[in-house]
């Protein structure tokens, strides 16, 4: 789960690290009493869970009230790369001297945790990466061993920080990797890490993080009570949503051909399947979805899943590719059957059934006599066969 | 002795008075292997009655920890099938009684429980297989011995022959075992679709290499991580024995989770094709579909027979 920038400062504030003043809002009347109270010049900064924000335009500097109110009237309709703009958060500007970049990451290589840092910030990283490659510093953190200051001067001082930063980044960095731990994330992003203050004063100058980014680990979600308040339903999808409810991982595309299968990487593979035949028939026909039904399926399971698959109006056939494991494909095509008299089904459905009682499975199809149930011994067909059903069916239509 | 077990290994099962522990604990014991225990705390000293591989009732002993079940028992792995809440504490304890293998089934265990686990398995030399995997099979080429079915990998697939196969996905392992079921494997092995697992697509070849019965090997990978092409590398300086592969979700969107917590491409990081990239880099073939992946295999074997 991916946290909005206003909420990612909210988890860092809790560890002590140093953030700007600032206010979250959704509305030009919160916006002009927030910059009121926190003193101009403001910035206003668009809240969406995609980077580049600054480029298409999520991001103003306002000097007065009139201009704080005009930036978030530009921002909060906005769509940032296919992302809506939830809101605004509304941050005292601050005078940067320089930037700095630390983030805290999963490692699946390494199977660890990895720190990304440089003493050029400000940009995305993989940027400084491609120009100075040299700059980004890559340190582990041990999932076994503890992660104290002295680990972390040390890695502060590998970094390249500035001798006069080195101090209060270690302290950062420690806490940094406190908020990462005790909020099971898988990413804690920094940039900048923003050195700020008068130029000509030592001692009004500090590290401030000025924008941040986290993810949170969905699997620990039993763990944390209080990530119900990042529930978000901007821009949802609503039949993901609906799918979820029923504990099926859905995902919705673009195509026409409804997948349904056990097991992630078949379904993915399913979904292959279909954009090639796609490309063999030259139709452009391509998946509709992701639905994987799990292990040990019921027949209720795999009826709520057509019926979820088939709400999607773009869906012209199904493809069914069941490789019985637990599941047992008897049960798959009993919960077929339920569907197809529950929902007057009228659409063509594919079906190819392997292992655990797949001939029994397929047995009960047949006795059916449906026209609108066909039966391929092969995935490969199964698909070729479901992107035939769809671009016909998308011809009669037009 | 297999590639990764001893053949006719005796195993225990955590969780083993659950419904899913039960269940596969019935199932691995008719597909022949040695289930001599399980742990669950709350239910030791007492035992559970199952059906053996010929019939017979076999009765299974429940103790409180892997400890004393290993001591007990004479146990060499473990096959964990608690819930997510409790799958640290499972591990952390199959790991220090010392089980060589301990296969972990459960989806959806937070990342850093499985990162503590790996490293403690990898310092303590334990082969830990998963999370978030069907688990192993192997298989044995001689009629008085039996491989071990160690987690939900149905039976019956396939038999002993000279294959070895590792995978990210469970149904699409049993897919390819069913279509190189007749030339037969040494060993199958669930590596599992988490972003951290304890055996990597890389770690299962290097045991392939060393494995004297195994002499070529099916690798299937999916979006998300390096793993594949960790793998690529290694097998590409080390690698004796030929590797095809067969990799899923060219076709998957950015940004979404395909099932799996590892299934990811972010960042347009992870993506189908890279893997597939550098895998023909490293001179493995990669199948357009397990089909064509098993075919693939059979066209290797056939021009190395000649």
């Amino acid at each position: 789960m991916d946290l909005y920038e206003y909420q990612a400062r909210e988890l860092l504030k809790e560890q002590g690290i140093p953030v700007p003043e600032a206010i979250y809002a959704q509305n030009s009347h919160e916006v002009a009493e927030g910059s009121d109270q926190i003193g101009y010049p403001v910035v206003v900064k668009a809240q969406v869970k995609i980077g580049h924000r600054g480029q298409a335009g999520g991001v103003k500097l306002a000097h007065t009230r009139d201009d704080a109110i005009l930036a978030s009237e530009d921002i909060l309709p906005m769509t940032i790369h296919g992302h809506s703009v939830s809101g605004v958060l509304v941050a005292e500007a601050k005078n940067i001297l320089h930037e700095y970049y630390v983030s805290i990451s999963v490692d699946r290589s390494s199977r660890d945790f990895d720190v990304l840092a440089t003493a050029n910030g400000g940009t995305e990283v993989e940027e400084i990466a491609k120009e100075h490659p040299e700059s980004v510093k890559r340190l582990h953190i041990s999932a076994l061993d503890d992660f104290d200051i002295e680990a972390a001067r040390e890695m502060a001082a590998a970094i390249g920080f500035y001798h006069a930063d080195v101090e209060q980044a270690a302290q950062i960095l420690l806490r940094m990797w406190r908020c990462f731990k005790d909020n099971d994330a898988t990413l804690v992003e920094i940039n900048p890490l923003a050195k700020i203050g008068d130029p000509d004063d030592e001692s009004s100058k500090s590290l401030c993080a000025l924008d941040a980014k986290i993810s949170l680990d969905d699997n620990a979600k039993f763990r944390h009570d209080g990530w119900k308040r990042f529930d978000d339903s901007t821009g949802s999808d609503s039949l993901e949503h609906q799918a979820q409810e029923f504990g099926l991982h859905y995902v919705h595309l673009d195509g026409e051909v409804g997948v349904i299968g056990n097991g992630a990487g078949l379904v993915m593979s399913s979904l292959d399947a279909v954009a090639y035949a796609g490309e063999d028939q030259g139709n452009g026909i391509t998946a509709a979805n992701f639905l994987d039904i799990g292990g040990g399926a019921s027949a209720q399971t795999m009826c709520q899943s057509l019926r979820i698959v088939l709400s999607d109006p773009k869906v012209e056939s199904v493809l069914v590719n069941v490789y019985g494991g637990i599941t047992s494909c008897e049960q798959v095509a009993r919960g077929i059957i339920e569907a197809i008299e529950e929902l007057r089904m009228t659409k063509p459905l594919v079906v190819r059934f392997d292992g655990n009682h797949a001939s029994e499975g397929l047995a009960i199809l047949r006795e059916e006599h449906n026209s609108m149930i066909h039966v391929a011994p092969t995935m490969e067909e199964a698909a070729q066969m479901s992107v035939q059903l769809a671009a016909q069916a998308k011809e009669n239509r037009q | 002795m297999s590639a990764f077990l001893e053949h006719d290994a005796p195993v225990i099962v955590q969780g083993i008075t659950g419904h899913q522990g039960m269940m596969h604990a019935q199932r691995m014991l008719a597909a022949g292997t040695r289930v001599v225990g399980g742990v669950n705390p709350r239910k030791a000293g007492t035992s559970l009655t199952f059906t053996g591989m010929d019939g017979t009732d076999v009765e299974v002993p429940v103790f409180a920890t892997c400890q004393e079940a290993k001591a007990e028992t004479g146990a060499q792995a473990s096959v964990i099938f608690v819930p997510p809440r409790f799958a640290k504490s499972a591990m952390v304890e199959a790991i220090e009684a010392g089980f060589s293998v301990v296969v972990v089934i459960t989806e959806g265990i937070p990342v850093a429980d499985s990162a503590y686990c790996v490293e403690l398995a990898l310092r303590r030399g334990v082969r830990l297989i998963g999370p978030n995997c069907p688990g192993m099979v192997t298989m044995s080429g001689r009629p008085d011995q039996h491989g071990v079915n160690l987690g939900i990998i149905p039976d019956g697939i396939t038999s002993y022959g000279p294959l070895g196969l590792v995978s990210k996905s469970g149904t699409l392992t049993y897919q390819m075992m069913a279509e190189l079921g007749d030339i037969g494997f040494t060993a199958c092995i669930g590596a599992g679709g988490d972003p951290i697992v304890g055996t990597t697509l890389q770690e299962a070849l290097m045991v392939f290499e060393d494995d004297p019965e195994t002499q070529a090997v099916v690798m299937i990978g999916e979006i998300g991580g390096n793993a594949e092409q960790d793998a690529a590398l290694w097998a590409q300086e080390h690698m004796t024995k030929p590797v095809v592969a067969y990799i899923a979700g060219f076709t998957a969107p950015e940004g979404k989770q395909m099932g799996h917590a590892g299934a990811i491409v972010s960042g347009g990081k992870g993506t189908a094709q890279d893997k597939k990239e550098a895998l023909e880099a490293a001179g493995i073939p990669v199948g357009r579909t397990p089909r064509q992946t098993a075919d693939l295999m059979r066209e290797l074997l056939a021009a190395r027979s000649k």
